[in-house]
């Protein structure tokens, strides 16, 4: 049984516990969490939501399949009336600089975990106390310790494989005895050719040497089911597969199909609609989707929130749509922390802070490539098995940013040069028949790629903001972007460069890493060149904190200044760490529900 | 020129299988030999593409007269890789057996020998792309489809260096 999808009419005429913009990872939780409480609730989604039936979502991976080029939304049609950002290929965000802020995010139901990679870290303890202990960015209002145990409830939801033995030696705290649901995902070949030459070297970063040490990263993937979770939580996980038939017969572990961005063909990693499909009581949701929120509708008696105006599309190709209205007792923006700040600013919401759509971050990615001595079987398994955590914390982030090194056994995609576009060049150079596969055997099977993903504090100036002049083809405001990277990160990125050569010297790999200064995030430091990719883990544009002066939501993500409106999602943080933002974005979700019953209750 | 004639479809399958170095085996499993012969015809025409077979023909036909396999491979390479007019063709082919997509020709040979209608960069079929020959010569599963299975990313690789 699915959750139930209405028409505009059946909205006008229903008065929710709560209406929840957006169905993405953090709405879904909130409307599972609720209605499981007896709660009415109502998603609306901005794009279509045709991938709740199988067939649905085969239809994706066929477009995926015919698409000539295969980015983070080639499976997901062009929808002008919800345009999903999608690398500065169209212009949805309205780009001020000085640098690109660029990424992608999703808009269809399921948002962006549609295609996201999964990976699901942990942040660790001190990226909480970011600006206490390290004079950078922001502290958030909350610490690890209070967020475990919803950390806890994300991994079950979310099905996450990996091992905590490894986490814990970042000094993540577990509960004693706690494993993750499932076991890590086996290393690639790839992995152990690098473990063996790199594990336990170390190279020193601002007078304090790191020990360089390979890790699995936890990820929301089907594995091998951990037995010890039982101990945990009383019954071994079972993981759930495929959305919209019985999720229990169609469990699937990782297949390696090796698309996990942008679309995994056998739903072997999750997504939002795997939350949405397993409501208990999913009569209590209701779902309009290709229902775009404009407005957030304020009584100016009494301060509160009374409904979200939406404009509803019949048919995507077409720029007709009516305006509706969906009323409730609570409001939960769940948009992602883009459209969340913009649907605010939108709605001219008053904001005691003036912080919605400040302190916007992100996590820019240095790529630094190489071609291995021997082959590595490039372009197989999940996109990413293991890393090197061990630059994630450090007292050098006093002075410079914290990073994580992801292992891409993908090869050099990202970088600009895929496979495809090595055959090409080598077609183009009348390579054929056995030489060809020859030369594609040498130039592609020994790629690798290391993306060095680098904190980015929140920053009052990187900002989302809205501008009449800016707006798509229902009228809605396009989000225009002002963003920067600090000194703070810079260092690091050029650090990470050199560790990248450390590394390639002791594998030893030939360096191919160019930067091209006619790249768009070209930028110099201290005399070399750069440039970096952005790491769609948009964030801090409705930061938590103490006050209603230093903060848009309280610790619970509730509005300081609309009592019964809850801004979900990464906007919410302060800080993102080195941790992919999708795993804390669900811890919150949890968080931020419990309030949410006790507000509904009383 | 009529190509129509199950010949040219036969000349076809063996200059396929000269320049991408797959068996007509490998060739005829990947379900596209039909589509694309007719692809490329509906986008260039009878007359260069039969060209083009006849050439290849004519050489294969040399070669194994004389017993010497260089008047194949020089012949490809001179007389049909080097060649204004078939080299971009030939180079075209290749591409498509081994990602299903088929490039628009560079603007040259469009002034030289005529813009043709259908000529754009496309992707034949959606399901000619895990088709594509570019993944099997490297030894992997094309991204997203026919998944090779739980945990064999961490076996070694299927593929040498010569």
């Amino acid at each position: 049984m699915t959750i139930k999808s209405v028409d505009c009419q059946t909205v006008s005429k229903t008065f929710y516990d709560a209406v929840i913009v957006g169905s993405g990872v953090a709405g879904a939780i909130v409307a599972k969490q609720l209605s499981e409480q007896g709660k009415n609730v109502l998603i609306l989604e901005a794009g279509t939501s045709r991938d709740l039936t199988l067939a649905g979502f085969q239809s994706y991976v066929e477009t995926f399949y015919g698409a000539i080029a295969k980015h983070a939304n080639s499976p997901y049609p062009l929808n002008l009336n919800a345009l999903s950002p999608t690398d500065g290929l169209n212009s949805y965000f309205e780009e001020k600089g000085p640098m690109p802020l660029s990424g992608s995010y999703t808009r269809v139901t399921g948002g962006t975990t549609m295609h996201w990679q999964g990976t699901t870290l942990r942040m660790l303890p001190d990226d909480f106390k970011l600006r206490s202990k390290y004079g950078q960015g922001l502290d958030w209002p909350i610490e690890y310790t209070d967020l475990m145990p919803y950390y806890r409830k994300a991994e079950y939801e979310i099905g996450v494989s990996g091992n905590t033995k490894e986490q814990k030696e970042l000094d993540i705290p577990f509960l004693p005895g706690y494993v993750f649901p499932m076991k890590e995902l086996p290393p690639s070949y790839l992995d152990e050719q690098i473990r063996e030459k790199i594990d336990g070297t170390t190279f020193d970063l601002d007078k304090e040497t790191i020990k360089l040490k390979l890790s699995s990263f936890p990820q929301g993937r089907n594995s091998v089911p951990n037995p010890d979770y039982a101990l945990y939580h009383g019954d071994v996980f079972v993981p759930s597969g495929v959305t919209s038939e019985n999720p229990l017969e169609y469990g699937e572990r990782c297949q390696g199909n090796a698309s996990c961005v942008p679309i995994c063909p056998v739903q072997a990693k999750y997504d939002a609609r795997r939350t949405l499909g397993t409501i208990a009581f999913p009569d209590r949701v209701h779902l309009l989707s290709q229902a775009v929120a404009s407005r957030v509708e304020i009584d100016p008696e009494n301060g509160r929130v009374t409904a979200i105006h939406y404009k509803h599309y019949k048919d995507k190709n077409s720029p007709q749509y009516t305006i509706g209205t969906a009323k409730g007792r609570l409001f939960v923006l769940a948009a992602n922390a883009i459209e969340n700040a913009k649907l605010m600013l939108a709605s001219e919401l008053l904001s005691t802070s003036g912080l919605i759509g400040n302190n916007m971050m992100d996590h820019p990615f240095i790529l630094t490539w190489a071609l291995m001595p021997q082959v590595i079987g490039t372009m197989r398994g999940p996109l990413v098995t293991s890393g090197i955590g061990t630059f994630r914390k450090g007292k050098f982030r006093k002075q410079q940013s914290a990073f994580g090194i992801a292992i891409e056994n993908s090869g050099w995609g990202w970088s600009g040069t895929g496979a495809t576009d090595v055959l090409r060049d080598a077609v183009n150079r009348n390579r054929y028949g056995k030489d060809l596969r020859q030369e594609l055997i040498d130039r592609i099977s020994r790629q690798l790629l290391l993306a060095f993903m680098c904190e980015l504090p929140a920053d009052y100036s990187n900002r989302v903001t809205i501008d009449p002049q800016y707006k798509d083809r229902l009228g809605n405001y396009r989000p225009v972007i002002h963003f920067n990277i600090s000194d703070y990160c810079k260092k690091t990125m050029a650090d990470a460069r050199k560790v990248s050569r450390e590394i390639f010297k002791r594998l030893k790999a030939e360096d191919y890493t160019h930067y091209k200064n006619s790249d768009p995030a070209y930028f110099e430091y201290e005399g070399e060149g750069y440039w970096y990719r952005g790491g769609n883990h948009f964030s801090g544009t409705h930061v938590m904190g103490t006050s209603k002066h230093n903060s848009v939501v309280n610790k619970n993500l509730r509005s300081w200044d609309y009592e019964n409106l809850y801004l979900v999602g990464s906007g919410s943080m302060p800080s993102i760490g080195t941790a992919n933002t999708t795993l804390t974005i669900a811890a919150l979700s949890f968080l931020a529900s419990e309030q949410m019953l006790k507000d509904l209750n009383t | 020129m009529d190509i129509d004639t199950p010949e040219f479809m036969e000349y076809f399958l063996d200059f396929s299988v000269a320049v991408t170095g797959f068996s007509r085996f490998d060739l005829q499993g990947t379900g596209q030999v039909s589509l694309y012969f007719s692809t490329i015809r509906g986008i260039i025409g009878d007359q260069i593409f039969g060209e083009l077979l006849q050439t290849f023909h004519d050489l294969d036909r040399k070669a194994k007269r004389e017993n010497n396999q260089s008047v194949l491979t020089d012949g490809i390479s001179f007389e049909i890789l080097v060649s204004g007019k078939l080299g971009p063709i030939a180079r075209n082919i290749i591409k498509l057996w081994y990602t299903a997509i088929w490039y628009q020709l560079p603007s040259p040979w469009q002034e030289k020998f005529g813009a043709r209608q259908n000529d754009i960069t496309f992707i034949v079929s959606p399901y000619a792309y895990p088709e594509g020959l570019l993944w099997p010569a490297i030894g992997v599963n094309p991204p997203g489809a026919k998944a090779p299975g739980y945990g064999t990313w961490s076996e070694p690789p299927s593929v040498k260096l010569s």
